[in-house]
């Protein structure tokens, strides 16, 4: 049995369900997201774990324990706020200390624990700055330090990068994601963020409206999404309507070119959804169909050139790297891309 | 041009709110026929029962302030995380006391809580001092309940809560250790205010017939004529110390909390 079992769970405020039928099994150590956009109910999930929220129906287990009916503070749970919640009127160290403080630790204990979590974090010698002296990032690294010095079952973490500058929240979400391996605490991260969920996850899942529309690593979740909400949510992805011509091989017609997919698809016309990293421009080892057609936009985003060319009737997106030697071609030029068949994903109909 | 009006203007408010106040200070010095002294405020000073009736009423004002902080510190918090919808409602009836005079609200404790009442708190001199600080309390209450709610404007009251919550605080602590602490610049201007009011205060201590200043002040204005205007000098310096004090106190911490 794992170590955090969801089964079931629902919410509703009023008339309004924000949580349909969640479940979820995570193991112990496991760093696991929740990824969707805003209202999609991955906050009132987390919220009903760490005890803010009360379902309305479900179960929620932590090491074989049922703590629907636990208070927040008696879960033994750690949570980090987007806002960094810190205690104004406390010091860094006091911040820390707290929740050991109110466990009526030692004196000893609670001086060690502090001074290891504050060296943990990177910052051993700010423990008498008060909160307002810090910087965003320092404020959100001690919020972790605070939630994580009492040694929680388990450790939530609700957007807690959201608040930060685009370089601190890189650098933060590798040294969240190792403190995290270092301890091997069982984590639940809410984010809208897809990058963030892609690269701290052990498995990732995809909210929507309410459900979990998808759980799997983030390998999965990009190259295998399951709904169209997911394809279109984690990546870019372009999307082209195809005719099958053979369903049995998968034969189609993709903008006036014939490819095969390899697998069974349905008859009549198929969504198709393509990665632009999974399109080269000109011909490519191994990217067996190519199409004509002609510029109609040029990005230049500095390492990656992202290009759109009108093949066929379709608009397709795709990225080349800089290179110095060569012009990215322009407006109006014809080009031709190559892209394999066994790439395309199949996208089912719109939920 | 419209530069003469306004100091016109600032200087009828001035001579309007200072000239009584300079009379009454010329005044009290003028005990001794023919040069300025400090006898009346000496004799007031040494008078036994303006130490009596001070004292009282300085215990008194510390009583009030503290069942004041009691009660609406918890209660604010509490319209705040759990109630935001009823807050103008509370608003509303924590100003009721600045609507209804005094003798109206004595008038009802005595009905209420008279001798023959199944609540006989005048009873008793403890019942009755008990009954004058909930009426301090009450007319103290629009000043403390909108200084405190003010100072929890300026926390993130919910997600406070949220991050004590999680690290294992039950209400006490997080209303101890987490919400008093950071209002309590706020909660110290609420009570040097509710300190003005219970020292001047007359109609509640009077009518339930308690040694207050009040009543002093008052009885001394109707037998004596240099004492009281030392008095009401002493009653003013004690108002604007309170007044000084909250300037000093919010400009303190406004200097430690700019983030």
């Amino acid at each position: 049995m794992s170590f955090l079992n969801i089964s079931n769970l629902e919410k509703s405020f009023g008339p309004t369900r924000v949580v349909h039928d969640f479940s979820l099994a995570v193991e112990q150590g496991e760093f696991i997201s929740f990824l969707g956009p805003s209202g999609c109910g991955k906050t009132t999930t987390l919220r009903m774990v760490a005890g803010f929220e009360t379902p309305t129906a479900g179960r929620i287990e932590i090491d074989g324990r049922d703590i629907v009916r636990l208070r927040p503070n008696q879960r033994n749970i750690g949570m980090v706020f987007q806002s960094y919640a810190l205690f104004p009127n406390l010091t860094v160290g006091q911040n820390v200390a707290f929740g050991l403080k109110v466990a009526g630790a030692s004196r000893a204990l609670i001086r060690a624990r502090v001074a290891e979590m504050l060296e943990m974090i990177g910052l051993p010698d700010l423990a008498g700055r008060y909160p307002f002296q810090l910087s965003g990032g320092q404020q959100q690294r001690v919020a972790l330090a605070r939630a994580l010095a009492v040694r929680p079952q388990v450790l939530l973490l609700d957007e807690p990068l959201s608040a930060l500058d685009a370089k601190i929240r890189v650098s933060l979400r590798a040294e969240i994601r190792a403190i995290q391996k270092k301890l091997g605490i069982t984590t639940i991260y809410v984010t809208h963020d897809q990058e963030e969920a892609l690269s701290m996850s052990d498995r990732i899942v995809v909210m929507h409206q309410g459900r979990a529309d998808q759980v799997g690593t983030p390998f999965q979740i990009y190259n295998t999404p399951a709904t169209r909400f997911v394809a279109g949510f984690v990546g870019a992805l372009n999307t082209v309507q195809a005719e099958v011509i053979d369903p049995g091989t998968g034969r189609v017609l993709l903008a006036g070119t014939e490819a095969v997919l390899d697998r069974a698809l349905p008859a009549g016309q198929v969504t198709l959804g393509l990665r632009p990293e999974m399109v080269s421009l000109g011909p490519a080892p191994g990217r067996e169909t190519v199409l004509r057609g002609r510029v109609v936009e040029v990005d230049f985003l500095g390492a990656v050139i992202r290009l759109k060319a009108e093949l066929g009737g379709e608009v397709l997106a795709f990225d080349t790297f800089n290179t110095s030697q060569k012009a990215p071609p322009r407006v109006g030029e014809e080009v031709s891309v190559s892209l394999a068949a066994r790439d395309l994903l199949v996208i089912g109909p719109p939920a | 041009m419209t530069r003469i009006w306004s100091w016109i203007a600032l200087t009828f408010g001035l001579i309007y709110f200072a000239l009584p106040l300079i009379g009454t200070v010329e005044f009290s010095l003028r005990m001794r026929r023919g040069e300025y002294s400090f006898d009346a405020y000496r004799k007031v000073l040494a008078d036994p029962r303006f130490q009596e009736t001070f004292s009282y009423s300085v215990v008194m004002a510390l009583a009030t302030i503290v069942f004041g902080v009691l009660l609406v510190v918890p209660t604010a918090y509490w319209v705040r995380l759990k109630l935001p919808r009823l807050r103008p409602y509370v608003e509303f009836l924590t100003l009721m006391p600045l609507v209804i005079p005094p003798i109206v609200i004595v008038f009802g404790y005595l009905r209420l809580y008279n001798t023959s009442s199944w609540l006989p708190l005048t009873g008793t001199t403890m019942g009755t001092n008990l009954l004058l600080m909930f009426g301090y309390a009450t007319l103290s209450l629009p000043y403390m309940y909108r200084a405190v709610d003010t100072g929890l404007r300026s926390i993130d009251v919910g997600t406070l809560t949220e991050a004590a919550q999680s690290l294992g605080a039950g209400w006490v602590t997080i209303l101890a250790r987490v919400i008093l602490p950071n209002v309590l610049v706020a909660v110290l201007s609420g009570a040097f205010l509710t300190f003005a009011i219970v020292i001047g205060e007359f109609v509640l201590a009077a009518l339930l017939n308690r040694p207050a200043f009040g009543p002093y002040l008052q009885l001394m204005g109707a037998n004596r004529a240099y004492e009281p205007a030392a008095l009401a000098v002493i009653a003013f310096a004690i108002t604007w110390a309170c007044m000084g004090l909250i300037q000093l106190v919010s400009r303190f911490t406004r200097h430690g909390r700019t983030a």
